[in-house]
């Protein structure tokens, strides 16, 4: 197996039997009681949107190394959310960004 | 309800999740077979698909398998991501009290945003009930890993096609795809007023992490921060 295709497999392997384990874990831990403690509902709640905006940033951060038209990604992006706002379709949000993006780095 | 009304009500109510699957499905998977730089792409975007179960994951994993990402960052990030599932499966226990292990295995697995929104909305008992979320469950997680190999498929047959190189003057700048993904989850996330100060402490946690560490070693810290800051300003927060 090459190198890549080992790491792909690690990869795989753990973050799809963490996937498993999150989706599973409140029916073994809280099964019977059926309430989480408030401060796993808080983190829960609170968590997503952080992570979330932690990975527009981090793909930005990528933007930057790239090397591009600095601005394309801004402009681009830009874009995506004023359409999302606006018609509220995640389709044409995303479509639209990115084929906007593939025109201004050409 | 006999069992074929079940599914076929199951399949109408999966169709715009069919529809928005495939699309985002078919994306991720052309961006792994064109960016991923992984032989086997079809087969990497099933197994994938199928185990994630999560666009925002599945898209990410392009820049984790081309940057080889630390396993530490990788699995903090799934966390990060998919914490709020494990909120989700509560309040689908009593719907499947009836279920049998493998029915509650396989539904508990799958769950997504959407599925999960439509397995709550509707109103069936007992047995329909268990019925109608299995049919659901399988229906959407079949799109989603139709869609990804769908696209990884596409992306190997255009490089055999043409050549590697004319695929990647195409496709040039297609990676935009993920960035766009995260940038309309969020805006739809802070339209809730309670998500608003979450989502600023994780651009404001990511973006010191990033100065301080770079892009490679950024996801670690940053989340240490959020969590940190989390606990130190549950008092503000609007969901406590």
């Amino acid at each position: 197996m090459s190198a890549e295709a080992k790491y792909a497999f690690t990869v795989l392997v753990s973050v799809g039997a963490l996937s498993y384990l999150l989706r599973a874990l409140p029916f073994a831990l809280f099964g019977r009681r059926g309430e989480p403690p408030p401060v796993v509902r808080y983190v829960g709640r609170v968590l997503a949107p952080a992570a979330i905006a932690m990975l527009v940033v981090y793909c930005y951060a990528g933007e930057a190394a790239s090397g591009r038209m600095p601005f394309a990604p801004y402009i681009a992006g830009a874009v995506t959310v004023l359409l999302q706002i606006w018609r509220r379709n995640p389709l044409v949000s995303i479509l639209a960004g990115t084929l906007l993006y593939m025109f201004l780095v050409r | 309800m006999e069992d074929g009304g079940i599914v076929r009500r199951a399949f109408r109510d999966s169709i715009p999740v069919l529809m928005g699957y495939v699309a985002m499905g078919f994306a991720s998977g052309v961006l792994l077979a064109v960016e991923g730089g992984i032989s086997c792409a079809p087969a990497w975007a099933a197994a994938t698909s199928a185990t994630f179960v999560s666009g925002p994951l599945q898209y990410i994993f392009v820049d984790w398998v081309r940057t080889s990402q630390a396993l530490g960052s990788v699995l903090l990030v799934t966390l990060c991501v998919n914490f709020r599932y494990s909120l989700y499966g509560l309040s689908l226990i009593d719907r499947l009290k009836g279920a049998s292990l493998w029915q509650k295995a396989y539904i508990i697995g799958t769950i997504t945003d959407e599925t999960y929104a439509l397995q709550t909305a509707c109103r069936l008992e007992g047995r329909s009930g268990v019925a109608y979320c299995l049919f659901l469950a399988m229906f959407d997680h079949l799109y989603w890993i139709g869609g990804v190999t769908a696209g990884a498929i596409a992306g190997v047959l255009a490089q055999g096609a043409f050549s590697t190189e004319r695929v990647a003057a195409v496709t040039k700048g297609i990676d935009f795809a993920m960035t766009a993904l995260f940038l309309v989850i969020l805006t739809d996330q802070v339209r809730e007023r309670a998500n608003r100060l979450p989502a600023a402490i994780g651009f404001v946690a990511a973006l010191i992490a990033f100065f301080a560490f770079g892009r490679a070693n950024m996801l670690v810290p940053a989340v240490a921060g959020i969590v940190a800051t989390f606990f130190a300003c549950r008092r503000w927060m609007d969901v406590r």
